[in-house]
């Protein structure tokens, strides 16, 4: 078991190193990013850009170091001067970067005029690190600082004010499909065949198929904006609060920011997810049941002559969970990156509406963090998921 | 049974049973799903109208109707006489001719991902489960490992990484024309698709590729497969002729089901920005296009979602009758 252990923490240590170096190697190759503005202002010809002033802005988001450097720095915080042992500096006059690259116009295989760098002016030395801001990297818990959303602030003050807006979604989501979604799954396999039975697997079949950008916008139009028009009751959608006070007939004058205006706002979303969830949940919950229910240690407790209730609620339940554990594990990552898609129906500003802002506004080092963070939680929710298995399930042995 | 029928006849009838193919009994279990049935003739519809989509629609995809925007439902043009079933979107385009595009277009990514990712996971899973040792231990490592990889997240850098810089994967001309003459669009926009069609079969593969391992790994203790061996059959041999078509029960089964999920992913993808662009109709895009029309207009957004939620339901169901009929025991 400990071996196992630890070679599931190696592996996964591994996991996220390597999705981590993938990601940030594609993400740097991306066009856009801080200098294609620049570059823009600088073909117009409305202001006079120096030389000195690119190399001093590209210094500034770290564009002048070689990819490994940048990447390390941003994982570990490291190098950031040369090395000092016993008194004896090391790699002072190592090459890290280029301050100005020499570029060139060519015609790519398309004929479309490209720039590439094809030299360098002037290098960027490992000495020339010292006394540079540096973030203390990544996997001690800095995440650097955004580019664009919130020029120059750091990103862990992003994702903290976005962070517990996705957590109550997500949140009371999770809470709402578990309550719900169990007891539909059980009632629906005892009452096999039954005319229950029947509704409920339609209706979950129909909305495991539904796709919730969909839903999102059903149920704005039906509870939101129709009867808004026809002058009813009508529940408030976009936004997690909203700007202005308002009126809702029956309901009454609500002050923006207030308890009653955040609950309200909270509904159409957590109805999407929870719908959502709940149908796909309870499926598994009524596939795994009625496995169960054909076991012969479920015949045996019947043949003692145990109580129904007891039958299933003991000895069916507990086994039927095993496998749904696996799922449900599979939650935590969600907590933290919410549901991208209803987050952005809904202009719900969470992790996920954030993930979204960051890859189209070119902020990348908001985007690296909050997929750093997502891929360490889903990598621990793959280790807790085989580990939660054996424990609840002892016939199962790890190898 | 009724007492007027002769007894010899009865007799005859309960003994003898009318010979039928393992595909003519499967057919029968198919036609007998009452919602499979209605789900395909409704898929064949949508396919025929896609299909027909030169000769249905009144206008061309991009074709731009100056100061007519937001025209109501039926609107004749005076100058052309042409019809509007469906009137235009925020920029005076027909929205009943962009729909049946889109739905081409929609559909062939969803095909051809489907196509790709079951192609590539049978033969990945096929080699892994038949060979073993290190090349299952290299291939199946690497499956796992993508699949602990967050999916969505990882598919929108992916995306969006391709779409502002489309000459990092390079297409060769001839799938760029072939893919456009089935979506009837120019090399340039099938660009764009083509590239979407790559990232959602590039990690669509990885189920189908594990499915394929799993059957494989049953099959290859089986005694036909002793008794090919012995016989002289090559590893080649052995995989071609008695894993794949033995396999393949599960495999489409997946792939119906699969075909669902794309249709979804690819309006997803198109919903949140990083799908396939506008002037390209697809279904996501143009209801993500005009979601901000959805106070004043809802017929807009929701109009390009109804397809989307009948093709998803359709191939779910579908996918569903197949598997009853292929293998009941089967659990997908």
């Amino acid at each position: 078991m400990t071996a196992y252990l630890i070679r599931r923490v190696l592996q996964s240590i591994l996991v996220v190193f390597i999705s981590a170096v993938a990601t940030y190697v594609l993400l740097s190759f991306a066009p856009g990013g801080p200098m294609a503005g620049l570059r823009q202002i600088q073909q117009s010809g409305r202001f006079k850009i120096t030389e000195e002033d690119i190399a001093r802005i590209r210094a500034s988001f770290e564009l002048d170091l070689n990819l490994w450097v940048r990447f390390s720095r941003w994982l570990i915080g490291a190098p950031n001067g040369p090395v000092t042992i016993g008194g004896q500096e090391y790699f002072a006059d190592m090459v890290v970067g280029c301050r100005k690259p020499i570029e060139a116009e060519v015609l790519n295989s398309n004929g479309i005029p490209e720039i590439i760098v094809v030299g360098c002016k002037e290098n960027v030395y490992m000495k020339d690190l010292v006394g540079r801001r540096t973030s203390r990297g990544i996997l001690f818990g800095d995440f650097g600082l955004s580019w664009r959303i919130l020029r120059d602030r750091p990103v862990s003050d992003l994702i903290e004010s976005r962070l517990s807006k996705t957590l109550q979604l997500i949140g009371l989501e999770t809470i709402l499909s578990l309550v719900i979604g169990i007891p539909l799954g059980i009632y629906s396999a005892v009452r096999q065949y039954s005319k229950f039975d029947y509704i409920f697997t339609t209706l979950a079949f129909m909305g495991s198929a539904m796709p919730s950008f969909f839903f999102g916008l059903l149920l704005i139009l039906m509870f939101s904006i129709i009867p808004k028009g026809a002058g009813l009751p009508y529940i408030p959608a976009g936004l997690s609060e909203s700007v202005r006070d308002y009126t809702i007939p029956l309901i009454g004058d609500v002050v923006a920011g207030s308890l009653k205006d955040r609950t309200l706002h909270m509904i159409l979303p957590v109805t999407v997810l929870t719908l959502i969830n709940i149908a796909g949940w309870s499926r598994f919950i009524r596939a795994s049941m009625l496995d169960v229910l054909r076991q012969d240690y479920v015949r045996t407790a019947r043949a003692k002559g145990l109580r129904e209730i007891t039958v299933i609620m003991k000895h069916a339940l507990r086994n039927a969970l095993i496998p749904f554990v696996t799922i449900v594990v599979f939650t935590i990552p969600g907590l933290f990156s919410g549901a991208i898609i209803t987050e952005s129906i809904f202009a719900w500003p969470g992790m996920g509406r954030l993930y979204i802002l960051a890859l189209g506004d070119y902020d990348y080092p908001v985007a690296m963090a909050i997929f750093f963070i997502l891929a360490v939680l889903t990598v621990i929710a793959t280790l807790l998921r085989d580990i939660i298995y054996t424990l609840v399930d002892p016939r199962i042995r790890l190898t | 049974m009724t007492v007027s029928a002769p007894i010899e006849k009865l007799q005859a009838e309960a003994i003898t049973i009318e010979e039928r193919s393992p595909f003519q009994v499967v057919l029968r279990r198919f036609v007998r799903h009452r919602l499979a049935m209605i789900s395909m003739a409704v898929m064949i519809i949508i396919f025929i109208i896609t299909i027909l989509a030169p000769y249905i629609t009144t206008y061309k995809v991009d074709e731009i109707n100056v100061n007519n925007y937001f025209v109501p439902f039926g609107t004749v043009d005076p100058d052309t006489g042409r019809v509007h079933y469906l009137g235009t979107d925020n920029i005076g385009r027909d929205y009943f001719s962009r729909l049946i595009y889109a739905g081409r277009i929609s559909l062939t990514v969803a095909l051809l991902s489907v196509f790709i990712s079951e192609i590539v996971g049978v033969v990945v899973g096929a080699v892994s489960g038949f060979y073993g040792k290190w090349v299952d231990a290299v291939l199946m490592r690497f499956v796992e490992f993508m699949l602990t990889v967050p999916t969505l997240p990882l598919l929108l850098i992916i995306s969006s990484m391709l779409l502002r810089n489309e000459d990092l994967i390079p297409i060769p001309e001839s799938v760029l024309n072939f893919v456009g003459k089935i979506m009837l669009l120019n090399p340039r926009d099938t660009r764009n698709a083509v590239l979407i069609v790559v990232v959602l079969a590039g990690f669509g593969w990885l189920s189908a590729a594990q499915l394929m391992r799993g059957t494989v790994l049953s099959l290859r203790e089986q005694t036909f497969v002793e008794a090919s061996r012995s016989l002289g059959g090559t590893n080649i041999w052995i995989i071609m002729k008695h894993m794949i078509p033995n396999a393949m029960a599960p495999i489409i089964v997946d792939a119906s089901l699969a075909l669902a999920g794309y249709v979804v992913a690819e309006a997803a993808l198109a919903f949140l920005g990083f799908g396939i662009q506008d002037p390209v109709p697809t279904w996501g895009n143009m209801l993500s296009a005009t979601q901000t029309y959805m106070f004043d207009k809802p017929w807009l957004p929701l109009l390009p979602g109804i397809p989307i939620f009948i093709c998803s339901l359709a191939f779910n169901y579908i996918g569903d009758g197949l598997r009853d009929a292929l293998d009941p025991r089967l659990k997908l």
